[in-house]
């Protein structure tokens, strides 16, 4: 069957799509940056119980002090890009969506209760004792398997030649296990947690070493491995992910093609540096290069959606019916909201400075 | 269609997104009430210097923090992943239309998270005004998401001006976006009190609780005017055609509205007893109890609202099944399969009709109804229906049952549809063409040089059904007519009236309705005919099904001495094809009739269609007899006045599921099909290739006729009946000639003008003027000689041919003229005349050669 015949026709935009794409990258930076730090710091404090014997440490503590926040974030985060993504490509994630229903349902229930273990983590910590590595070992658990599952849909969206085997199993069940880029991107997407989980930790106690903590630069040096070797793992696992491209699909002679080469380039060197600087335990010089890489690396990643798609789709081709007045509206909203956030976080905290505990 | 559907058959499309919905909407509502609940607790507790309170507030703001977080943001975030998998159209078109308004709203979204984790921890951190502050932020915030989010679940509802300028803001600030958002309102505020008392019925110092169980107990009654004046408010700002939908023609949402209105007052009640010093037990399980009551109330009002929605997703604009209202038209001449893109067959033929209705059935049902499952299970609901029944019942489904879309598809894929479900699902078969076993009558003798009388008979109808079940339901009741004359031979001759008596027999081995001995009777005389009503005939023998009882009519003088013998049948048949749609089995023998579950079905349908409660009359042990409402002539029931007569009720109401269907559409509950048990149609119109609707017209316009009269002694019901319509014979409804049932009837002489050979073979919208013009009625020229007695009866005319046995139906020309032929004709006048005759006295052309032999 021709892939083209199954592809729904899509919805018009009100704006020119270049907006769409812009909130989706920006949305969706914030979103992969915050799902890192959540899946790498439960990742870290996990592998420190199984080392530690499940010993509590400053870093297993600041953890589950952390995750439920950062868990919020995240899901919050994860809104706007998921908008953002619907709106430019709906007709293709709702698509793949429904090829693998029950499992892309499930991310709801698996995210629940991860977030639910991630409050009985951080409120019963005490009273946990030997289960906190189970509860945190489950919650990475059901974050990685969330995390299978949106590779899983994101790479079927973007192989519409694999939607066919709907017509022998139309019951949800399907997932893309036969894509070779699966496993590598799924591994790139986790590790790179990891890195940025170790790199969130050795932030956190740069800044407790600022405020006098004596104990802090051990955590330190701690966080910064974990980033420094997880990325170099990384960057094998990004070669791997890179080799299982389909050939021929990111020609340097097209625009896409030489951009997506200048991104994993830069992102690289970016990345190389990052690691020299984790490995040095520098963390600013670390994170900044390291949030370069991310954001190059995210524009990779959406360059190689179009690469993947361009043989049935561009986003010129989206009908627009133009319709201004609701971006500004929201553009004032977004003012108004990051106005009010700023306004609350300077009063509460202005107000906490004298404290040393945060919640 | 452009999208895959998602074949969940157990659950089908509603309930998973029901189950996640009303979950977290309730939640939801809590998380926008829970601000200002926060807000004023607070002010509370430091306005009265109470440390206790405080505490309870923080408490409670944990608690608050913890359930919208966790369950309310993820649900929320799960009713797009449901919604996107069961409906990517609707969900689309959501997205595209208002992307920048959920934009905004995630935009509250994360403010909402930064306030109430400032506020949460931050309790004894932050001066008392900056800390409320914080709760007033979040509770403005989450009330501004509720404003966005209202404007597109009211936009699905009544999309107003939208429809027609595609507006963002026509659709957002649609007609009833101010009331829905007051409604909500003041239910997020009576929602937070209900969680408000669970936490605070917990407290164990017992003062503490009273005091905060009664502050939150206000929260119920404060509001509850505004709530139930909002309520009010937003029913009244719904399009009529959508409060009539609701509130009068959908027994589904009948459940939900009553739920709703039991369930609001218990609310209040609920706070009234809360304000009251309660033992610890007792309030927190009032508490929990109101809890579950809310959740039921926001259940019940969301299930009102959805479900007045349907058929629609996007009201007037998007069909359930994601099909545009604007492409229906296009639809059902293209076909389905043709336009959607993931379907399996875009052909229909034997060999994948199965598999394509299952294609069809997920694109066009699937989306409500669930197969086996606990929602709208087809399984249940198609049970009674055959294939061509649930054929039928499709092609007029939104008519009656305003849920329900017109069928989107061609007239095959509604039948290959109609098989999956009836069949494919059901395991249910329309019965196969009938198999005859065949019956022989003795010709009665008649020496027609001797004999001095001839003895003609003809059933007054002859096609006629009885509809029975008894002690439950009649429709129509047993009772056929005979009519017989005795006509002395000469060379004038004349018709005995006096000094005989007519005496009737049916053949033996037949019994009545109750059982009764075959019956028999004396004949009663008219001025030159006699006659036999009410005969209670049953097509069972003991031979099994036998429509075509013979019955043998003798002439005596007064010494009782045999006059003059024949032999007639009298065709009776509960061959109504209830059963096609109304479940059961065909009863007697499994031929042709219906049964007890038949007949409660209909009674059941009758109820919910037309608001009346005729299974409680069942079931008090009162038979229903639909002419005790229903006017019927034929059994002299004058009904109730302002109710249409049953023929124009029957028709009128059954019209809209058998359009287009041809003579096919007569044969669904009159014994007329070619194939049925009974083929009534036997007589020389049928062989010549005539069927019901040469005479009678189509459907519709059999229909139309008898509603016409109805509508224009000025009830509503038939107009409301005839708006769906549209005549088949002539250009507009008002052209149609009203018809008064049994009385108003296609003539022989509308077609045989002048008794000439027809000019045509279809009467059009032309009926006899009254009973006497009748054809059973009117006599030849003489005026004492009745057309049926030399050519039989209706729908037997002579020369017919009886499937059941080729002699049945010509008994009488065979007996006194050794053919088929009507009596008399080809000049076979000796029959009675003794003489030559030259003259065309019983009609012109009667001593014409018969041209159809």
């Amino acid at each position: 069957m021709d892939p083209a015949a199954l592809i729904p026709v899509p919805d018009a935009i009100p704006v020119h799509w270049g907006w769409l794409q812009f909130f989706l990258h920006l949305t969706l930076f914030c979103h992969i940056l915050l799902m890192n730090v959540t899946v790498g710091t439960a990742c870290i404090a996990m592998v420190g119980y199984l080392r530690g014997r499940g010993a509590s440490t400053p870093c297993t503590e600041l953890v589950s002090r952390t995750l439920p926040f950062t868990i919020a974030f995240t899901v919050n985060f994860g809104v706007a890009p998921l908008l953002f993504v619907q709106a430019l490509y709906g007709h293709f994630l709702y698509t793949s969506s429904i090829l693998m229903a029950v499992f892309w349902l499930a991310v709801v229930g698996l995210l629940i209760a991860a977030y639910a273990l991630a409050y009985v983590y951080k409120n019963l910590y005490a009273r946990l004792g030997r289960g906190r590595p189970f509860v945190v070992a489950l919650m990475v658990l059901l974050l990685f398997t969330v995390a299978f599952f949106f590779v899983n849909n994101f790479t079927l969206m973007q192989t519409p030649s694999n939607w066919s085997r709907y017509f022998a199993h139309p019951h949800g069940l399907l997932l893309n296990l036969a894509d070779p880029m699966l496993v590598p991107r799924f591994l790139h997407f986790m590790v790179g947690a990891v890195a940025i989980g170790g790199l969130a930790i050795a932030l956190w106690f740069h800044w407790r070493r600022s405020r006098g903590d004596q104990t802090a630069d051990h955590w330190l040096r701690h966080g910064c491995r974990w980033f420094s070797f997880a990325t170099i793992a990384n960057v094998a696992i990004g070669l791997w992910f890179l080799a299982a491209l389909p050939q021929g699909m990111l020609r340097p002679a097209t625009t896409t093609g030489w951009l997506f080469l200048l991104c994993l380039a830069i992102g690289g060197m970016l990345a190389v540096a990052a690691v020299l600087f984790g490995l040095a335990n520098r963390v600013l010089p670390a994170l900044a290069c390291t949030l370069a890489t991310l954001a190059l690396m995210l524009w990779a990643r959406g360059l190689l959606r179009a690469a993947l798609l361009s043989p049935w789709f561009s986003m010129e081709q989206l009908p627009l019916t133009p319709a201004a007045t609701p971006l500004f509206f929201f553009l004032f909203m977004l003012a108004a909201g990051l106005t009010l956030i700023a306004s609350m976080l300077h009063f509460t905290f202005r107000s906490w400075a004298g404290r040393e505990e945060l919640p | 269609m452009n999208y895959p559907v998602w074949q969940l058959d157990f659950l089908g499309g509603g309930l998973p997104v029901a189950l996640i919905a009303v979950f977290h909407v309730y939640i939801a509502h809590f998380a926008v009430g829970g601000g200002l609940f926060l807000a004023l607790a607070e002010r509370k507790a430091i306005r009265e210097n109470n440390p206790a309170m405080l505490a309870y507030v923080r408490g409670h703001a944990r608690f608050f923090l913890v359930l919208t977080m966790v369950a309310g943001a993820i649900s929320g975030v799960g009713i797009w992943f449901v919604i996107s998998l069961l409906n990517p159209a609707a969900t689309s078109i959501l997205i595209h239309t208002f992307v920048f308004a959920w934009a905004a709203e995630w935009v509250c979204f994360l403010v909402e998270i930064v306030s109430l984790f400032l506020y949460v921890y931050s309790f004894d951190r932050l001066a008392p005004g900056r800390h409320q502050l914080l709760a007033w932020i979040y509770g403005g915030v989450a009330w501004m998401s509720l404003f966005l989010i209202n404007g597109i679940i009211g936009f699905m509802l009544t999309p107003g001006d939208w429809l027609a300028t595609k507006n963002v803001w026509d659709g957002f600030f649609n007609p009833s976006f101010w009331p829905s958002l007051a409604f909500r309102t003041f239910f997020a505020l009576i929602i937070a009190g209900l969680f408000g008392l669970v936490t605070a019925t917990w407290l164990k110092d017992p003062s503490l609780r009273t005091t905060l169980t009664r502050f939150c107990a206000r929260w119920l009654l404060l509001p509850f005017l505004f709530f139930l004046a909002s309520a009010v408010w937003y029913r009244a700002a719904l399009p009529p055609d959508l409060q009539e939908a609701i509130w009068t023609r959908m027994p589904s949402a009948r459940p939900f509205i009553d739920g709703f209105l039991v369930g609001a007052p218990v609310l209040a009640l609920g706070g009234l007893l809360l304000m009251a010093r309660l033992p610890a037990g007792l309030s927190r399980s009032l508490a929990i109890l109101l809890l579950l009551i809310g959740q039921l109330l926001m259940g019940c009002f969301e299930c009102i609202r959805e479900g007045g929605r349907r058929p629609y997703i996007l009201r007037d604009y998007l069909y359930a099944t994601s099909v545009l209202r604007d492409d229906v038209r296009r639809l059902q001449t293209e076909g389905m399969l043709t336009a959607a893109k993931w379907v399996r067959h875009r052909q229909i033929t034997e060999d994948n009709a199965r598999e394509a209705g299952r294609d069809l059935y997920n694109l066009l049902c699937l989306s409500c109804h669930a197969i086996g499952g606990p929602m709208r299970d087809i399984r249940k609901l198609a049970a009674p229906y055959t294939p061509s029944g649930l054929d039928a019942m499709i092609s007029g489904m939104h008519t009656f049952h305003p849920v329900m879309p017109p069928f989107t598809g061609t007239a095959e894929e509604r039948r290959a549809l109609a098989r999956f479900i009836a069949h494919g699902l059901n395991g249910r078969s329309d019965p196969p063409p009938a198999r005859l076993a065949g019956k022989l009558a003795e010709i009665p003798p008649f020496n027609p040089q001797s004999d001095r009388f001839v003895l003609v008979a003809w059933s007054t109808l002859g096609m006629r059904y009885v509809a029975e079940v008894k002690g439950l339901l009649s429709l129509f009741p047993p009772g056929n007519g005979l009519q017989a004359q005795l006509i002395e031979r000469g060379e004038t001759p004349e018709i005995v009236n006096q000094g005989v008596h007519l005496r009737y027999r049916v053949e033996h081995g037949f019994v009545g309705p109750d059982g009764q001995a075959a019956p028999s009777g004396d004949m009663l005389p008219e001025e030159d005919v006699f006659t036999a009503e009410g005969i209670a005939l049953y097509p069972v023998s003991a031979q099994g099904f036998d429509p075509y009882p013979v019955v043998t009519i003798e002439a005596r003088d007064e010494s009782e001495n045999i006059l003059a013998m024949t032999k007639v049948v009298a065709p009776v048949s509960t061959e109504m094809g209830c059963t096609t749609c109304h479940g059961g089995a065909p009863e007697p023998d499994d031929h042709a009739g219906l049964n007890r579950q038949t007949a409660l079905n209909i009674l059941e349908a009758h109820d919910r269609l037309s608001g009346t409660s005729l299974l409680v009359t069942e079931q008090s042990g009162k038979m229903v007899r639909c002419q005790s409402c229903h006017a019927d002539v034929m059994v002299r029931a004058k009904g109730e006045p302002d109710r249409l007569s049953l023929s124009a009720s029957i028709h009128g109401f059954h019209v809209h599921y058998l359009r287009d269907k041809g003579a096919e559409a007569c044969s669904f509950c009159h014994p007329a099909s070619p194939t049925g048990a009974t083929r009534s149609l036997r007589d020389i119109h049928s062989a010549l290739g005539l069927d019901c609707t040469n005479c009678h017209g189509s459907m519709e316009d059999h229909a139309l006729g008898l509603l016409q009269l109805e509508r224009l002694a000025g009830k509503q019901q038939a107009a409301r009946l005839m708006t769906a319509l549209t005549p088949r014979a002539v250009a507009a409804i008002d052209a149609i000639v009203p018809r008064k049932p049994w009385i108003n009837q296609p003539d022989c002489l509308h077609c045989h003008v002048d008794y000439q050979p027809p000019a045509t073979d279809t009467t059009i919208n032309t009926w006899t003027e009254g009973e006497q013009a009748l054809y059973r009625n009117r006599t030849d020229e003489s005026g004492r000689l009745f057309c049926a007695a030399c050519h039989s009866s209706p729908h037997a005319l002579y020369p017919a041919n009886n499937p059941h046995g080729d002699q049945l139906d010509a008994l009488q020309p065979l007996q006194y003229q050794g053919n088929r032929l009507p009596l008399g004709a080809n000049r076979a006048c000796s029959v009675c005349h003794t003489v030559a005759m030259d003259d065309e006295m019983h009609h012109p052309n009667s001593l014409g050669t018969f041209r159809n032999e």
